[in-house]
């Protein structure tokens, strides 16, 4: 009799401990989750997408070798001073952004790298987007187009030489 | 090696404008000076014709690609004649290649040509009196090697100061200057290669023709009545 009393003491008290344990588990996760910040809380990520219009900046030297890793500075119509967006070309040269559509006009890009550099203009129209050719016109000159300009001024320094070298 | 427009701020290019002004005017002076100024154009000319598409002509040192310079050839062979050379030179460069920029072009003009000056300075010592009597071929040839390379080399020097003391802040720093640095050592073979070259223009010339360097023997800007020795050859 003693005993099973004593058996059933112990047993109540056991689970009252257990409980206890349970209740002070919980509010310590309770009072975790209130003390973290808000965002780490979330574990849920929520992706969405939608279609841009946007510009792709193609950046080489006039050898045709690329120019990754250069600078770009990305500035909006009518303040040429502070960079409305500033990053790097990849590896292939380019650069991607998407103008702000609410501020048309022309946008200005500049690509530089150790003193290097050049500047293209990009026209943005408040409806109708960005505006320009769909693909890349080239740039720069051909071969045969910079054969020919080099021989007509080499020609015209022979021609000078040629001019102070008659005798009178 | 050429500054396009709209790297360095307005008052770099201003600056530029104002040297190579000061430049230009000095160089004409003297060349005024000489007994016959016309008798070198027609050198003037020439090197200024491979000055011009020299820049066109690229070396590649791995990862960058310089291309050849030569105002320290220029500044060997042509001596006072070489400011206003490598300025005309510059001015086709920039309107025909678009290599440069107008509003740079007072900027690359005294990157370039006073550099040559200095060249021309250095290699008119074979002239000296003591030097003179134990000069020759190997002088002749280390001093047009020395005068190559210092073009290139202080341009480079003079382009990586203006680079730095220049870059915006909405630049990378770190970025650009690590790129400053990277073009201004790919310099460094190439002063090489120009000095080479430079010697073995002035080398062949001094075989074929050695009246075509002897405007260095006095100073660029001999008083008149001295003897003329191009006068006879061309």
């Amino acid at each position: 009799m003693k005993t099973s009393r004593t058996a059933r003491g112990t047993a109540e008290a056991r689970l009252g401990r257990a409980v206890a344990r349970l209740a002070g588990f919980v509010a310590g996760v309770v009072g975790a989750l209130l003390l973290l910040p808000s965002g780490a809380a979330a574990h849920g990520v929520v992706l969405d997408h939608r279609p841009v219009e946007g510009v792709e900046v193609r950046a080489a030297f006039d050898t045709g070798e690329v120019m990754d890793e250069a600078q770009v500075s990305v500035f909006a119509p009518e303040d040429a001073s502070e960079p409305w967006e500033t990053g790097t070309t990849d590896e292939r040269g380019r650069y991607l952004f998407v103008p702000d559509a609410s501020r048309p006009g022309t946008w200005t890009v500049q690509v530089r790298q150790a003193g290097h550099g050049s500047i293209v203009n990009v026209t943005v129209e408040e409806d109708a987007g960005v505006t320009g050719a769909d693909g890349f016109s080239g740039g720069g000159y051909g071969a045969l187009q910079i054969g020919l300009m080099a021989a007509a001024g080499v020609w015209g320094f022979v021609g000078t030489a040629l001019f102070f070298m008659r005798k009178k | 090696m050429h500054l396009p427009d709209g790297i360095v701020p307005a008052t770099v290019c201003a600056a530029g404008f104002a040297t190579a002004g000061l430049a230009t005017w000095y160089s004409l002076r003297r060349i005024g000076r000489q007994e016959d100024p016309q008798a070198q154009v027609p050198k003037a000319s020439l090197f200024t014709a491979v000055f011009f598409v020299a820049s066109l002509v690229h070396v590649p040192v791995p990862p960058v690609s310089v291309h050849l310079i030569l105002n320290g050839l220029l500044g060997v062979v042509l001596g006072w004649y070489a400011f206003p050379a490598i300025l005309v030179g510059l001015f086709f460069q920039a309107v025909m290649f678009g290599h440069g920029g107008l509003t740079t072009l007072g900027v690359n003009a005294t990157m370039l040509g006073v550099p040559a000056l200095l060249a021309a300075l250095l290699f008119r010592s074979r002239g000296l009196p003591g030097l003179e009597a134990r000069g020759g071929r190997k002088l002749t040839g280390l001093l047009a090697f020395l005068g190559g390379s210092l073009g290139v080399g202080l341009t480079a020097l003079i382009l990586a100061v203006l680079l730095f003391t220049t870059v915006p802040a909405s630049l990378d720093a770190t970025a650009e200057r690590a790129a400053i640095a990277a073009l201004v050592l790919a310099h460094v073979p190439l002063a090489l290669v120009e000095g080479v070259f430079t010697a073995l223009v002035v080398l062949f010339l001094l075989r074929v023709d050695p009246g075509l360097l002897e405007n260095h023997r006095g100073p660029p800007g001999r008083e008149p009545g001295e003897p003329r020795e191009l006068a006879k050859t061309g």
